[in-house]
């Protein structure tokens, strides 16, 4: 299962690699490859992780691999034996600032090849998704944080976002390996933000995020839904 | 023992703190000939004792339309709503909000267990006497793993999606160290806000990540509740579980 997440200094994140852990201990990963790169796709590291390990700290992961500053995408290519999980659990993570005022979040980490069967076998498009807010008004700032995976080819990604009937769209190119945060406008001609749609031509890395207006804590950190599959 | 399929999510009411649904039936566009409004959706909120605590009634007028609904307070401050409606197949969230900022998570389509008479009374008898020992029958296990800061945590709130009595029993520890366990009694269709430093230590510095191993006697599920340096009387976030 190929999946990703992003990590940005100052924040706690702990990353459960294997979730499921019977009393026998055999729910283990065979390999697991770990890979940061930065936002315009250079590969930052290649850390070495133990797949027989529960959790990874990925602020110490990154800390002890790379000087990046800004965010860094982090990239797992979990190997699991089939006769022992016939399906690929998500991995979750836990995220905090510490000594900020928000709540921690937890959220499954996004993937993007592999995962559930009714993925792995989607014969259709996967790659169209939806997340829809509260009509507030909030302060919170939201935006999509988007990655490719992609090994060769760049991708283009259209980002539409809903104001009341009204629509608007953006585009990104991402090429291979790039990652880029994309600012969501919380109001149009004075009406709210109710819904963003992502598509794109193959399975992208995407969350929406929300963060505080006064401190930029991160209150959202969620996958996005695909409804075509 | 029948389970029909239920959709549910777990709401959380505390001073200052609102909890509200977003639904929505976004993906009745994808589905051909069933694409046009208006969907009706009925909302029944169970408070922390399973019983019946508020019932709501909203109408989504085509799909693309979204309505926040806010969920009164009940007794507990916590509890799960089921929510159903025909053709409703969208995943719908769950807010907290403080008045400037919400988290959010989404609900799960799975099921509640209903038990006929005899069992739910052999349930109750082997419960009880499993209980004089400390025990549950385990008959669904889960495996969930918890984090303790100084200023912040994960609690976890516990429901109970069946019609009998669900004792659930908790083993905390790391790796097979482990370092403390309680016996839970939920009722029927009753909820549980378990806060975990009642079984774990607080870390002098950094975050340390626990493993909870949790054995009930019928179907149930889990949501982890962030909390901040003001614990739960602070800002709070409801969080899905695999």
């Amino acid at each position: 299962m190929l999946s990703a997440t992003f990590y940005e200094r100052g924040y706690d994140h702990q990353v459960e690699i294997i979730h499921q852990h019977d009393a026998e201990a055999r729910r283990r990963l065979e390999s697991l490859q770990v890979s940061l790169y930065d936002r315009d796709g250079a590969l930052l590291a290649t850390p070495r992780v133990d797949p027989a390990g529960d959790i990874v700290d990925l602020g110490a992961l990154v800390r002890d691999s790379t000087d990046a500053r800004e965010r860094v995408m982090v990239v797992f290519d979990a190997r699991y034996d089939e006769a022992i999980f016939p399906y690929r659990p998500h991995h979750y993570a836990y995220l905090h600032r510490p000594r900020s005022p928000a709540p921690p979040l937890y959220y499954a980490i996004n993937a993007v090849l592999g995962g559930v069967p009714d993925r792995v076998g989607a014969t259709h498009i996967n790659n169209f998704e939806t997340y829809v807010f509260r009509r507030g008004p909030f302060d919170a700032r939201y935006s999509v944080v988007l990655g490719c995976l992609a090994r060769f080819v760049p991708v283009q990604v259209q980002i539409f976002t809903y104001y009341g009937a009204k629509r608007i769209a953006q585009e990104v190119t991402l090429p291979p390996k790039c990652h880029r945060e994309v600012d969501l406008a919380p109001e149009h001609e004075s009406e709210r933000l109710i819904r963003v749609e992502i598509k794109a031509l193959f399975r992208i890395v995407s969350y929406v995020v929300g963060r505080r207006a006064d401190t930029g804590d991160l209150m959202l950190f969620d996958h996005l839904f695909t409804y075509v599959k | 023992m029948k389970r029909p399929p239920t959709y549910y999510l777990p709401w959380i009411t505390r001073p200052g703190l609102e909890c509200a649904l977003l639904l929505s039936n976004v993906e009745a566009r994808f589905k051909p000939g069933f694409s046009v409004g208006p969907f009706s959706v009925s909302i029944v909120q169970y408070d922390a004792r399973g019983a019946v605590a508020h019932r709501y009634q909203v109408t989504l007028q085509d799909g693309t339309d979204a309505v926040d609904l806010p969920l009164r307070p009940a007794v507990g401050g916590c509890g799960f709503a089921t929510v159903s409606g025909e053709r409703l197949r969208s995943d719908l969230y769950v807010t907290l909000s403080d008045g400037h900022d919400y988290t959010v998570t989404h609900g799960r389509g799975e099921f509640i267990e209903g038990y006929p008479g005899v069992s739910r009374l052999l349930l109750s008898v082997a419960g009880m006497l499993a209980a004089l020992g400390g025990y549950t029958l385990p008959i669904f296990r889960r495996n969930q793993y918890v984090y303790l800061g100084r200023d912040s945590r994960s609690h976890v709130l516990l429901l109970n999606l069946s019609n009998v009595t669900n004792r659930i029993r908790i083993l905390a520890g790391r790796g097979r160290h482990r370092i403390g366990s309680t016996l839970l009694r939920l009722p029927p269709m009753g909820s549980h806000l378990l806060d975990v430093t009642s079984l774990l230590p607080e870390p002098a510095d950094g975050t340390a990540v626990w493993r909870l191993e949790l054995q009930g006697n019928a179907w149930f599920n889990l949501y982890l509740v962030g909390a901040g340096f003001q614990d739960l009387a602070g800002p709070l976030s409801l969080m899905h579980v695999k």
